[in-house]
């Protein structure tokens, strides 16, 4: 791995471009990104649908390998790895909540939040207490050995999210975590979501379409095809913060 | 790979029990049948090698005599002159008796004496009582047998047995029970009649003459006694005989075993689309498994295991049921070897572990290897391309030339290997599987190619008949698969049938040709080790029977060769019905009278012996060498014949007898009223002064067997089958009876129908196993229409709530399954002619030597393609059961 990178921000990617062979032409769906995440931030990432979020993203959590650019988090430049050692980087320091909030079928609730930390190396112990501790703060210790199946969709992203934070990666990224709830639980989930991972000091990347969301953020990135909008742009959103929260910090959505 | 992930790996093949259990079905269904092949062949052979080490004992050596025997003043030479302290006299043959369930029993005539150092059938172990030694020993025809086989025709001592031999009917008193301590001794002794050796000699005609002497001795004895042998005696390795015996059944048993490994092969083709069905079912699961950090290399061990661990349990219930079958296997393949080989008495399956630890490792790795493809498909996939669904069929299309060139070059491999190595039958083998590996890999492109045509002739029909071929090219990684497997299970039973089929019509045609006498006398029971024969005066009754325009004789025996071990020789009169290969018959004819002899194809293949060579034999005028001046076609041996002529027989060994007699009639008589009157001249005739042959290990014997029907024995165009017809039961004409066994006349029709009924035993086993296969791929493609069906269930869903009926989508499933079948049955023909091709020219001249003249059976070619469709269709019928439980709004709803 390589290790000489900067130390001052954790997430950082310096033109950073993704490219798509669609039959005979190139369909370039990232351009030259550059930005930078510090370690504990919350950064919200908006855009139109195929503006390139996901596919940033997936190029951050090393599912994917961008045609040109460097992507660093921490010490480790990421893009210069091969599949495995991406694979294996993945399973200590990303922590990944999906918009399906697809959980293995086969395993128990504790079952699939334990075995991100039983992929890190930890002892079964270890692993399951982690496990009880987490589902303890999302609330489904009670539901600890059930199937998947007879959980609502709110209670199964929270035990992605628990899943996601089990082997205490210092990066969560989140892919429209809320987009298939309703309103509700979309504010519950996000609640905490954010809630434990600013607790845990985790950096969150979090993908959505809801202003209202990225609202919530410290920072938030918006990609228009391809691109990076420069947050002096007039199409920035600007949102004022404070009217989103409540009297006591909780988040109220509109 | 950790302990939770292990769990997914246990836990997914309990939620998809249907999935779990056809690929479990597969596995059982392909290990049963190789673990059953095994098991009847580990069991006949180990049946045989059994008695043979019961029968030599502790024997070092043996001394074989030549066509008369060796004389008994050779053993009392070695034993009392020379001192040779450890040497054994033996007189063997065969014999079979009503009340023993007329199964032949190997009878050896011992001398109680010289016996101990040998074989220990009469020591304290087999606890024979010493009534019984007494009276062994001081009455005449007495006979010993072990305790279990007389157990099981209630038999017991002081029963009086009527023994068969070649020419005797002789009534012989059982006088004692061979007990063994063990279950091994106790089944070497199955089969076994154990007698004096003066009965012996009487029963047999051998008397003042001995079968064999046994000896123990160190090589430089060995070589010191061999060197002081008269002439027409040799030494021989007592290891020799069970050597043969081996090399006799090896051929046959590899083709067994290929057999059986075709029908795992069928299985592994369903494993493979069973797996990959899972890998596709599952994709999005495997995405986010890779996605939290779960590497390629143990998403591939995940799918591996789970393909091993159902190939487990599979293998374990084969086991179970390849036990099962085995004990139906036993019987059909210990058939074939008593009807074509030797007799051997296989009491039961034989449940060797090494067998079961096999089958067992076949199971798992068949399983996994065809799991390998499909689990290394999901694990080099990077992680953001699991998510996408149809990726997986993208590439499948993109690597179309790749696959169908790789085919090609697999069948050239396969062919070279067809073509460049000519001895082996093992790699022939290895040849037609690389090379039906090849063409499977060409399918799913000649699949497009099919539904292109589909599409077009269909879209006529409408809508549904053009989604349906669609369907088919849109799920090619599935459905090419079932067509593939269905195509090898069909093109194999095609394969299979037309060259046991053309090798019928070769066999027909040639006895129609070769048997063209119309009566056959022929000795009860022919012995392969006291070859028993009939007085040469009998002859000269039936040819004085009216009707009868002239007869030809017929004298069977074994000389050695040092060449070529024990060489099966035929003695004719006449050579007028022989088929000869490439040479003129009536040349041969004149050139055989001057003492030349012709080969059997078989003998000239696996000899490489070739017209213009010369054989040596021992004969009793010493080493003689004969010209070969011809090949005959003879599919009565694989292990060859020699043909001669009675005279060049006669003058140079001292025998005068024959085996058979042919009678041919003149036109127009009665066919009936001549065979009646042989039978009266005959009436009670029996052979005269029996000879004994060379040695033990006679390769063509032709006695009754335990059921009572012949064996395929018809050599050279004077078949020795017998199947007593009505009118022939021995002992059944006027006269018969005393110490006599009369010889058996009948019809050329009864001979006929007699051999064809072995032909088509011995070809029952492959029937079975063509079935099996069938079975096994239509579970291949009811397991591909199921995938099918489960992955589409959206998509059904949709069709339904867009207005498409029940019966619409019927139609659709069993269009998608016909247009499968359709395709599979028509790429079976041709695969089915080419394999049927490489098995006659091929596999068949390679393993047994014989030329089959190739018979085109149109109709196998319609059935198959008929049962491709039929099979497809009922294949498609759970999945309709299952569309008519479909919830609209809960399809609707599955991600």
């Amino acid at each position: 791995m390589a290790s000489n990178g900067p130390k001052e921000k954790f997430i950082r990617f310096e033109n950073v471009t993704k490219q798509f062979q669609e039959g005979e032409r190139q369909r370039i769906v990232l351009s030259q990104l550059s930005a930078s995440i510090d370690a504990g931030e919350f950064v919200a990432m908006v855009g139109r649908s195929g503006s390139g979020k996901s596919t940033l993203l997936n190029l951050l959590a090393g599912l994917d390998q961008p045609t040109a650019g460097e992507i660093w988090i921490g010490d480790t430049r990421v893009s210069a790895l091969n599949d495995r050692d991406r694979t294996l980087f993945r399973r200590d320091h990303i922590g990944f909540v999906f918009q399906f909030f697809i959980l293995i079928p086969t395993l128990t609730v504790r079952e699939n939040v334990l075995l991100t930390a039983e992929l890190s190396g930890w002892s079964a112990r270890d692993a399951r207490a982690q496990a009880q501790r987490l589902l303890d703060a999302v609330g489904l210790l009670d539901r600890a050995n059930v199937f998947p199946d007879k959980l609502s969709g709110g209670e199964q992203q929270r035990v992605a999210m628990a899943r996601a934070l089990c082997a205490d990666p210092p990066v969560i990224l989140a892919d429209e975590p809320t987009g298939n709830l309703d309103a509700d639980t979309g504010a519950q989930v996000l609640d905490l979501l954010t809630r434990l991972a600013r607790e845990r000091g985790k950096t969150l990347l979090l993908v959505t379409h809801s202003p209202d969301v990225a609202a919530l953020a410290d920072r938030t990135l918006r990609l228009d095809h391809g691109k990076l909008v420069p947050p002096s742009s007039p199409e920035f959103p600007q949102r004022n913060l404070e009217e989103l929260r409540g009297t006591q910090g909780n988040l109220r959505l509109r | 790979m950790t302990a939770t992930l292990f769990k997914t790996v246990l836990r997914d093949q309990l939620r998809r029990p249907w999935l779990t259990l056809l690929m479990v079905l597969s596995v059982a269904l392909g290990v049963a049948v190789v673990v059953s092949v095994d098991l009847a062949n580990q069991s006949a052979t180990r049946a045989f090698k059994l008695s043979t080490d019961a029968v030599v004992g502790k024997a070092t050596h043996q001394i074989l005599g030549g066509s008369r025997g060796i004389d008994e003043g050779v053993y009392r030479d070695l034993r009392v002159k020379r001192g040779n302290r450890f040497t054994a006299p033996i007189v063997e043959g065969y014999g079979s008796a009503k009340e023993l369930g007329n199964q032949t029993m190997h009878v050896l005539g011992v001398d109680l004496f010289a016996e101990p150092p040998f074989r220990t059938y009469l020591t304290a172990n087999t606890q024979v009582s010493l009534d019984a030694f007494a009276a062994f020993l001081t009455q005449p025809n007495t006979v010993l047998l072990s305790a279990d086989t007389a157990a099981r025709f209630g038999l017991k001592v002081g029963d009086q047995i009527t023994l068969v031999t070649g020419t005797q009917e002789r009534p012989v008193t059982l006088v004692g029970l061979l007990r063994s301590p063990n279950d091994i001794s106790s089944r070497a002794l199955e089969g076994l009649l154990l007698t004096d050796i003066a009965t012996a000699q009487e029963l047999f005609g051998m008397v003042g003459k001995l079968s064999r002497i046994d000896l123990i001795a160190t090589p430089a004895e060995a070589q010191q006694i061999a060197a002081t042998l008269p002439g027409n005696l040799r030494l021989a390795p007592a290891s020799e005989q069970a050597d043969t015996v081996t090399q006799l059944t090896a051929a046959f048993q590899l083709n067994l075993t290929a057999f059986s490994l075709l029908a795992l092969a069928v299985g592994m083709f369903l494993i493979y689309n069973t797996t990959l069905f899972s890998v596709m079912q599952r994709r999005r699961v495997l995405g986010i498994l890779r996605c939290i950090g779960v590497t390629g290399r143990e998403i591939f061990a995940m799918i591996l295991l789970e393909a091993a661990l159902a190939g487990a349990l599979g293998g374990a219930i084969g086991l179970g049921l390849g036990i099962l079958l085995g004990r139906l296997t036993v019987g059909l393949v210990t058939q074939t070897i008593n009807d074509l080989y030797f007799s051997v008495t296989v009491r039961g399956v034989d449940v060797d572990t090494l067998s079961l630890v096999k089958g067992m490792l076949l199971g798992i790795g068949a399983a996994a290897s065809a799991a390998a493809l499909p689990a290394y498909e999901a694990a080099r996939v990077p992680a953001i391309t699991v998510l996408q669904r149809s990726d997986l069929e993208t590439r499948v299309r993109r690597w179309l030339p790749a696959a169908t060139l790789g085919g090609i070059g697999a069948i050239v491999v396969g062919a070279a290997l067809l073509g460049l190595v000519e001895t082996s039958v093992a790699v022939s083998f290895a040849g037609i599987f690389i090379a039906l590996l090849g063409v499977t890999m060409g399918v799913p492109a000649l699949t497009v190619a099919f539904m292109r045509f589909a599409t077009a002739t269909l879209g006529r029909v409408g809508l549904v008949g053009r989604m349906a071929a669609r369907t088919v090219t849109q799920a090619l990684s599935r459905t090419s698969v079932a067509i593939a497997a269905l195509m090898v299970a069909v093109s194999v039973v095609i394969g299979v049938t037309v060259m046991i089929a053309s090798l019928r019509a070769t066999v027909e045609n040639w006895l129609s040709q070769t048997l063209v006498a119309d009566v056959y006398i022929t000795l009860p029971l022919q012995d392969p080790i006291a070859a028993a024969a009939m007085d040469p005066a009998l002859a000269e009754k039936v040819r004085a029977v009216t009707g009868v325009s002239s007869v030809d004789l017929v004298h069977y025996s074994t000389a050695h060769s040092q060449e070529f071990g024990d060489v099966r020789l035929t003695a004719v009169t006449s050579v007028r019905n022989r088929l000869l290969k490439a040479s003129n018959v009536n040349d041969a004819a004149a050139r055989l009278q001057n003492g030349a002899v012709l080969v059997s194809e078989p003998f000239a293949n696996r000899h490489r012996v070739q017209p213009g060579d010369r054989i040596t034999l021992a004969t009793d005028r010493g080493a003689q060498a004969f010209p070969v001046v011809g090949i005959y076609y003879d599919y009565s041996s694989d292990q060859g014949l020699v043909l001669m002529s009675l005279d060049t027989y006669r003058r140079y060994w001292d025998d005068q007898s024959i085996s058979a007699i042919a009678a041919y009639t003149a036109p127009g008589a009665n066919q009936n009223q001549i065979e009646d009157a042989i039978r009266v001249a005959l009436g009670g005739a029996c052979g005269g002064p029996s000879r004994p042959s060379a040695t033990l290990s006679h390769p063509y014997p032709s006695e009754r067997n335990e059921r009572g029907s012949s064996r395929f024995a018809m050599s050279v165009g004077l078949p020795s089958a017998q199947v007593r017809n009505p009118g022939s039961e021995p002992g059944s004409g006027p006269g018969a009876g005393g110490d006599c066994a009369p010889v058996v006349v009948q019809s050329n029709k009864a001979l006929r129908d007699s051999a064809l009924v072995i032909f088509d035993r011995t070809f029952a086993i492959t029937l079975a196993l063509r079935l099996i296969a069938v079975v096994v791929a239509f579970i291949g493609v009811l397991g591909a229409l199921m995938a099918l069906q489960l992955e589409r269930t959206r998509e059904l869903g949709t069709l339904r709530a867009t207005g498409m009926t029940l019966p619409q989508l019927w139609r659709l499933t069993l269009l998608e399954s016909g247009l499968m079948g359709a395709t599979a049955g028509l790429l079976s023909i041709p695969t089915g002619v080419l394999l049927s091709a490489v098995l006659i020219y091929v596999i068949n001249l390679r393993s047994f030597g014989w030329t089959i003249f190739f018979e085109p059976a149109p109709e196998v070619y319609a059935q198959a393609l008929a049962v491709s469709i039929l099979a497809a269709l009922l294949a498609a019928v759970y999945p309709m059961l299952r569309l008519g439980r479909l919830q609209v709004t809960d399809a609707l709803r599955e991600e």
